[in-house]
């Protein structure tokens, strides 16, 4: 019940400041201006011209689903960054504000709080991020070739398990710090160190969630799901229920002044 | 297929945007920074105006 | 019924709040009064939860063991920060029902807090357009929407212009019947216009408490204010001779007697002044006042 308040007060402030409207719309623009662009490549550097009469241009053809995954890869960086930017003042900017006090002096527990105001972040994001993958799968299958559902729906829920460890992240450093640019800076730095130790050690940590990506392409490759995938996604479900236990520890522990 | 094509859905798409942007700032009472300036930011710089107006340009 | 054992609070070893002990009980005001920094807000962060005292114990008879203290009592901030775009009865009904009260409950509480503060006019009106007034109304409003048994009010009128405080100190004075109230305030007089006693804190310590009655019977004595014609100076040794008078102060413009027994001491003083002739200008028959053990306190 009040955990469903806390939720409900959320989506109703996505609405007002128009997060439901920017977010799918950003999203999607994201995800399509990769497949769009490596289509009309060839009209696009014919129209900008600058090439001799008769000049063949040959490009190579892309595979449709290299060019899911560049639309993937978008997400990791442009998409992360966005995604930590609308969650990193969930939490602390509430208590920067000052606005946390008056709903902690009445009887809410530290988890529902977290537990709620994640839940309701999520459902913006993954509702955003599925519509606009659901789009350029659109654009990937008339432009290019057909990938199918199955292989689409995969790539999607094991993609999302990224973006969910993402917000997780950043909503552990809510918990931690009052000043939302700090909990920003730290939530992507955070998520650049894990690159560069995945990257150092990629031999060894196989079930990196950084990994996830790379086990999708081959997943989207072979059609079948790698069993490194299975160990990955295990590793990162295990990571976001760790850090959100440890939110709820935090913020308990933490002085609310 | 034509460049118009592929124009098509982003321009629609950031078209949306700006206007969703433009809106929200006319709500907006306290900006972060001069107010009229952010219009002109929504405005002129695509696709990163409205994101950079809806994340860091408003207050409270 | 709210009982306050050796509460002590440091802030990286600095005790701010040093070994508060009081009780409140039903049906009491209770004003914390203290001069700014003295760890009033402190104190009631405290009490309300929202900052874990070093040492020391809060105790609410009759609560389960357990149980969460915040359900039995309201908290109002100094400065509440509300969700701006959140209209006023909007932010109640969210806040009732974090209070667990149903949804229906929680609309029927904020439509009856709304009026009963008196800005129900405006409640479909986003926050963000509140004046400083409606804002402090609307928090006493969040404080009561549960029906806690007690509600704790943060300087509830130090922000607000003169004729908001008043509106303020009246709805305060209304919710008396209703609930325990403890607010602090730095102002006197505004502790003594509606409590009932009075906690006096300085320098993170209850250095005074009481009924005001009883403080005002043990603090208080009488005294005469006289000023002269002339130099109020010379006239010194003949009104310490008077047996009645303990002490004589003087003041800018006038000398200030402590007497024992006020009756006494004014047909002594009188039948003086008749016989000599004193140039008499002014004879004012007071009582030292709280004003003045507040301030005493205070400068120590």
């Amino acid at each position: 019940m009040q955990w469903l308040t806390i939720y409900k007060k959320e989506m109703l402030e996505y609405w007002r400041n128009f997060s439901w409207v920017w977010v799918p719309v950003v999203f999607i623009l994201l995800a399509i201006m990769d497949p769009l662009t490596t289509y009309y490549m060839p009209i696009i550097l014919d129209k900008v011209g600058g090439l001799p009469d008769g000049a063949v241009i040959e490009l190579p053809q892309m595979a449709a689903t290299d060019v899911l995954m560049m639309s993937l890869s978008e997400f990791s960086s442009i998409g992360v960054i966005i995604i930590v930017a609308i969650t990193m003042g969930i939490i602390a900017g509430e208590r920067k504000s000052g606005v946390v006090e008056l709903v902690l002096v009445k009887p809410v527990r530290y988890a529902n709080y977290i537990s709620s105001k994640w839940a309701a972040k999520l459902t913006l994001i993954l509702v955003s991020y599925t519509i606009a993958l659901l789009t350029s799968w659109y654009y990937v299958s008339i432009l290019f070739e057909e990938i199918a559902l199955l292989a689409f729906v995969q790539t999607l829920s094991f993609y999302a398990l990224w973006l969910i460890l993402v917000v997780t992240i950043t909503i552990f450093y809510n918990t931690l710090l009052k000043t939302p640019g700090l909990v920003g800076a730290l939530s992507v730095g955070t998520i650049i160190g894990m690159t560069a130790i995945n990257a150092i050690f990629s031999h060894k940590l196989t079930w990196f969630p950084n990994n996830l990506s790379s086990y999708i392409r081959q997943l989207l490759h072979t059609g079948e799901i790698p069993t490194a995938l299975w160990g990955t996604s295990f590793v990162t479900i295990s990571l976001i229920v760790a850090l959100l236990f440890l939110s709820f520890y935090t913020f308990q522990k933490k002085e609310l002044a | 297929m034509d460049l118009i094509q592929l124009l098509a859905p982003i321009i629609i798409l950031e078209l949306i945007l700006a206007i969703v942007g433009v809106i929200a700032w006319f709500k907006t009472e306290n900006t972060n920074g001069p107010r009229w300036l952010w219009l002109l930011i929504i405005i002129f710089i695509t696709i990163l105006g409205p994101i950079l107006f809806f994340i860091i340009g408003r207050r409270q | 019924m709210f009982n306050i054992h050796n509460l002590t609070k440091k802030f990286d070893g600095t005790a701010v709040v040093k070994d508060v002990s009081f009780s409140l009980s039903p049906g009491n005001c209770v004003a914390l009064l203290g001069a700014n920094g003295a760890g009033k807000t402190t104190t009631l962060r405290m009490l309300s939860g929202l900052l874990k005292p070093t040492s020391g114990k809060i105790e609410f008879e009759g609560m389960r063991p357990g149980a969460d203290i915040r359900e039995h009592i309201g908290y109002l901030p100094q400065y509440p920060i509300f969700h701006n775009w959140m209209t006023g009865k909007e932010f109640l009904v969210y806040v009732g029902q974090l209070a667990n009260l149903t949804k229906a409950n929680a609309k029927e509480q904020a439509d009856y807090y709304l009026e009963r503060v008196g800005i129900l006019e405006a409640k479909n009106q986003r926050i963000g357009k509140y004046s400083g007034g409606m804002k402090q109304r609307l928090g006493i409003a969040q404080a009561m929407i549960h029906r806690p048994q007690m509600i704790m009010l943060d300087e509830p009128v130090s922000s607000l212009d003169p004729i908001g405080r008043r509106e303020v100190l009246t709805l305060m004075e209304e919710l008396k019947q209703q609930t325990t109230i403890l607010f602090s305030t730095h102002i006197l007089s505004d502790a003594e216009e509606i409590s009932d006693s009075l906690l006096l804190m300085h320098q993170g310590e209850i250095v005074e408490s009481g009924s005001l009655v009883e403080l005002r019977d043990k603090h208080q004595s009488a005294k005469i204010n006289i000023a002269f014609k002339g130099l109020n100076e010379e006239f010194i040794p003949n009104l310490e001779a008077i047996s009645d008078v303990s002490d004589v102060i003087i003041d800018k413009n006038e000398l200030i007697c402590i007497v024992k027994d006020l009756e006494k001491a004014r047909q002594s003083i009188l039948a003086q002044a008749n016989t000599e002739n004193w140039p008499l200008t002014k004879f004012e028959v007071s009582q030292t006042s709280l004003e003045e053990l507040f301030m005493k306190v205070v400068q120590n």
